[in-house]
């Protein structure tokens, strides 16, 4: 008994050494422990689960975790009291499908010329399941801080690829390395429908025929290597196989697999996928569910609905012309009077359409919801400054306030396997709060603090922002920086196209080059212009010998711009942009 | 009420758990009915039941509730079928392989191309949904009913229909995988032995499996299976007549080479597709009992396509080949009555020759010639109907009947049929453009989209 006493000591001895060597290494790096892990939230309107209410309430943290919900509890002394007075409080938001914090990988490896183009190396090809994600996951990206700062305490993030990129992680949006961040390891096996660029498998039929082939080959694979391992006598040994082995916890149903849904007929083939090899899946990002709605609900696939939504139709639009406001007005009693031409009529249908396309994206959450399949959400594609916009636009098309809650809280948790920790605001739960000065989901709704497995974010708000988040308008006056390399994606009726530009002075204007998208070789750009805020530039593409002009027209706000590229008569399309950060 | 919730929540997971396929009634009156395998029948009803030819006679008096359809003065055809096309299809060319059998159109159907719509406004009601040919053996292909308006792409999909696979000869694999990658085939010859080759490895392979399951039949037996490869599963099902072998060419030395490797490997069923130079090996080919899909007069448009003649349909159809002719191409897709027609000038077929090119033949040549084709009892009911003959410069379709259901009615033929609309898509590009017809027109509005050139150059 003493002896064991006299080893405790020992070891208390060598854990305080260690602890001290710790906090010498903290000095160097000047970051202070924190004086306390206790806090007090008082008296907020405290959101426990959706569909509940406590007013002015307390909630005490301690150490990471929730310690006490309710009235007339008692603050200790160490705490660092926060007075939220009116403000609401609610789970932290989760988010079943993100690249949060994960470094993109350079494309070059993408593009590599192969000297057989059917049989590239499998790392060429996409298929590096065997990836973890926490290898490109970088604690100190912006990305975590700007999808912390509307509300996310946790996500599940993936590696960047095509068919197969890796095995995905839930992290916390919070902590200073990967390992830090990191709350469930190897969560899922993620996958998407694409194909490899110019090798096998380059089309979508190839990628489904080669993840039809990996999985039988794997199962087969790990048949065999459980025979080796019940008697290894007169038995050939079996080879190692990354890949292959990365599926083992597919098949043995301890992971799902992770696909990203999108497209409508996306979800189709991966569930045909799943109906025919029999894997436990969950559909992110899904964009266009509500045709796919009775298959998801038969498959049981679990379900995380993507928060990116097509941009709301103009309503001016439909005024021809509508260049004046003022003018639209004093010639209105003339339009109504004129009879409309064909082509108005043609318009008016064609705008009708693609008005009632986007409420069917709006919409499809409450259909689900009515549906009874339960869903979370994800980021994936959407922009942060966007997502309670878009939050806001699925509950005026119907969804409930206490559904896009659950949707947010208590469903990812449940659907991650996560409700034992966190989903709800209630005693014992990890401290993962979202504290906004109104109800979240009102429109003047402003994050004040997010509490992320216990440590405290506090939000400075600027009022000017609020200016500047009213995107897209032109100023003449104002002064923007474009110097420097900048990422375009351009919407086409074919997807998605990416390019690279880069704007340098010149003079007093600028000049640029542009590179990427489906271009050759780089080219400069022929003309850069930049008043205020708005910006445009040409370049010359030529295919088959012929040249065609493309305009691109945009206006630049901060790191980002958004507009239109034109080609010729060809079409227009909308183009974004975002500032590459320097290095 | 709770039965009937019941039934309605049933039926609900019905749906979900497999493609439920829309089937129609309805009775055509007084048509003058093309049935192409037993003459024709003048001022005669058909009556369709559950999506099927019910009856086909005189004064069939409508079953309460069915809709009737007036053809008087009318020609009532069966729908025409066309053999070889690309449409409702997302990925034409797995171009990365010259040998692709595990890839499969089954899997990327596109229900929403407008293509679809537009070929129903041609009469025709099943599809050939091919691979491309840039790859000697390329993928499996896909035949599909024209029932749009469905979001799911497997109802587009003739259940039960035989698989099919596309194999190309010539230019287009050797330019593919020779000039543009610098492999084998660079030749004719190396287009030969890729095909061989692949052939004889999938033989090897399934022989290494009929062993293993042999020996696993023995008590106690311990080893290892030889590994599964999609590819090769693909290929033994060609060796075992399990699918049907539809081989673009053009030249009469390739069609022979091929015809003597199918002897060689034991294959029984091969339709050859655009066979220019057919009429050369007519006589070769049906001994063989190979049949051929061809262009009615559609040819230089490369080097190996240059010896040809409009005469080649009825050369071949007269020498004994069960031969079709078929589009390739979204636009002439919607007039293939007028291709059949053109077999008459050229070559003198009867009227009854010239539209078995367009619907019986083309079913031989997909293997579904017991359901589709003709106007028969218990066939589906897949009707076109025409306002003049169809086969004469003035015919025009003007309802097209897809298992029951009209899909095409001229008389109501809405602007905008588009079934998904693209919410980000600027009003002013909704140009209604098939991704597929495009390309045809020299790469027009999607030239700096497409860096494959090679998906162009071997369309045709």
């Amino acid at each position: 008994m003493v002896e064991r006493r006299f080893i405790q000591r020992i070891t208390g001895g060598v854990l305080a050494l260690l602890v001290c060597s710790f906090s010498l290494f903290a000095q160097d790096e000047k970051e202070l422990k924190p004086v306390t892990r206790t806090y007090a939230i008082t008296n907020v309107n405290v959101v426990p689960t959706p569909g509940k209410k406590i007013d002015m309430a307390t909630i005490l943290i301690k150490d990471g975790l929730i310690t006490a919900v309710g009235k007339g509890i008692a603050i200790p002394a160490d705490a660092i009291v926060i007075k939220a007075d009116s403000m609401y409080v609610y789970a932290g938001f989760i988010d079943g499908l993100s690249r949060v914090g994960v470094t993109k990988p350079k494309e070059e490896i993408s593009r590599e010329r192969v000297k057989d183009p059917g049989n590239p190396a499998p790392e060429r090809a996409g298929i590096t399941p065997q990836n973890d994600v926490r290898g490109s996951l970088n604690a100190s990206d912006k990305s975590i801080e700007d999808l912390r700062n509307i509300g996310f305490t946790v996500a599940q993030v993936v590696p960047y690829g095509n068919l197969l990129p890796g095995q995905g992680s839930i992290v916390l949006l919070s902590g200073k390395s990967a390992d830090q961040m990191v709350l469930v390891s190897n969560s899922s096996l993620y996958s998407e429908l694409s194909g490899a660029n110019g090798v096998y498998p380059n089309t979508t039929m190839a990628v489904i025929a080669k993840w039809r082939e990996l999985y039988r080959q794997a199962s087969q694979a790990k048949s065999y290597q459980s025979l080796y391992a019940s008697n290894r006598v007169g038995l050939e040994r079996p080879g190692s196989d990354r890949v292959l082995e990365a599926f083992y916890p597919v098949i043995d149903q301890r992971i799902p697999v992770l696909f990203k849904s999108e497209k409508m007929l996306d979800a189709h083939r991966i569930l045909t996928l799943k109906s025919d090899l029999g894997f436990s899946l969950v559909m992110a990002d899904v964009k266009e569910g509500w045709p796919v709605l009775s298959k998801i609900k038969v498959s049981g696939a679990k379900v995380f609905l993507s928060l990116d939504l097509p941009e709301e139709a103009k309503k001016d639009d439909k005024k021809s012309g509508g260049k004046s406001d003022k003018k639209a007005d004093s010639t209105k009693a003339k339009e109504v009077a004129k009879p409309k031409t064909a082509a108005d009529l043609e318009r008016d249908a064609l705008e009708k359409r693609k008005s009632e396309a986007i409420a069917n994206y709006t919409t499809q959450a409450s259909v689900f919801n009515k549906a009874g399949v339960s869903f979370g959400f994800s980021s994936l594609s959407a922009k942060p400054k966007d997502i309670p916009a878009n939050l806001r636009r699925m509950i005026a098309a119907g969804l409930s306030e206490d559904a896009a809650l659950a949707a947010l809280t208590t469903t990812p948790a449940q659907l991650l396997g996560l409700s034992d920790r966190m989903g709800t605001v209630e005693n014992g739960k990890m401290a993962n709060l979202v504290i906004s000065d109104k109800s979240y989901f009102n429109e003047k709704a402003k994050v004040r603090y997010v509490f992320v497995d216990g440590v405290m974010y506090k939000l400075e708000v600027k009022e000017e922002n609020l200016h500047a988040g009213q995107a897209g308008k032109a100023d003449p006056n104002a002064k923007v920086e474009i110097e420097g390399s900048w990422s375009t994606v351009t919407q086409t009726p074919q997807g998605s196209n990416d390019g690279k530009v880069t704007f340098k002075k010149d003079g007093s204007g600028y000049k640029g080059t542009i590179s990427g998208g489906r271009m050759p070789a780089p080219a400069d750009l022929t003309s850069v212009t930049l008043e205020g805020n708005k910006l445009s530039y040409s370049y010359s593409l030529s295919f088959g010998g012929n040249s065609i002009k493309v305009d691109v027209e945009a206006t630049v706000e901060g790191d980002s711009f958004k507009g239109n590229a034109s080609i010729g008569l060809r079409g227009s399309f909308s183009i974004e942009g975002t500032k590459n950060p320097k290095n | 009420m709770k039965k009937l919730f019941v039934l309605l929540f049933s039926s609900f997971i019905l749906l979900g758990a497999m493609a439920q396929v829309d089937k129609g009634n309805l009775l055509i009156k007084n048509g003058t009915v093309i049935t192409i395998t037993k003459g024709n029948l003048e001022q005669t009803d058909v009556l369709i039941k559950d999506g099927k030819i019910a009856q086909i006679g005189k004064n069939i008096t409508a079953p309460a509730g069915i809709k009737t359809v007036d053809a008087s003065g009318h020609f009532v055809m069966p729908g025409i079928i066309d053999a070889h096309s690309h449409i409702a299809l997302d990925g034409i060319n797995e171009g990365t392989n010259p040998i692709t059998p595990e890839v499969n159109e089954s899997d990327v159907i596109n229900p929403f191309q407008i293509g679809i719509y537009r070929a129903l406004g041609g009469g025709i009601t099943t599809v050939h949904a091919m691979h491309g040919s840039a790859n000697a053996i390329g993928g499996q292909c896909e035949t599909i009913k024209l029932r749009y308006g469905t979001f799911d792409p497997e109802v587009l999909k003739m259940d039960g229909a035989p698989r099919t696979i596309k194999f190309a000869l010539g230019e287009n694999p050797t330019r593919s995988h020779g000039e543009g990658s610098g492999i084998v085939p660079r030749t004719r010859m190396g287009v030969e032995f890729v095909i061989r080759q692949a052939f004889t490895e999938a033989k090897e392979y399934s022989e290494k499996w009929n062993q293993y399951n042999k020996a696993k039949l023995v008590k106690g037996f311990r080893g290892a299976p030889p590994t599964y490869s999609y590819r090769h599963e693909v290929l033994s099902d060609i060796l075992n007549d399990k699918i049907i072998v539809h081989c673009h060419s053009y030249r009469a030395d390739e069609i022979y080479m091929m015809l003597k490797v199918c002897k060689d490997f034991g294959i029984k069923r091969i339709v050859f597709q655009h066979v220019n130079e057919g009429f050369k090996v007519a006589p070769e080919l049906a001994a063989q009992g190979a049949m051929a899909s061809v262009f009615s007069d559609w040819w230089a448009y490369k080097f190996e396509v240059y010896y040809s003649t409009a005469y080649n349909a009825a050369i071949l159809a007269k020498n004994g080949v069960v031969t079709s002719i078929n589009s390739d191409d979204g636009e002439m897709m919607r007039h293939l009555y007028h291709e059949a027609g053109k077999t008459q000038k050229y070559g003198g077929l009867s009227d009854e020759e010239a539209l078995a090119l367009i619907t019986i033949n083309p079913a031989k040549q997909l293997g579904i010639e017991n359901r589709v084709g003709s106007l028969e009892v218990g066939k589906e009911a897949d009707i076109a109907i025409f306002k003049n003959h169809p086969l004469s410069i003035y015919g025009v379709p003007m309802f097209t009947i897809v298992d029951g259901i009209i899909r095409f009615d001229r008389e109501k033929d809405p602007d905008d049929m588009r079934l998904m609309v693209d919410p980000k898509q600027a009003i002013e590009t909704a140009t209604f453009r098939d991704k597929l017809s495009d390309q045809d027109h020299c790469m027009e509005g999607a030239e700096f989209i497409l860096d494959s050139e090679l998906f162009n150059a071997n369309k045709k």
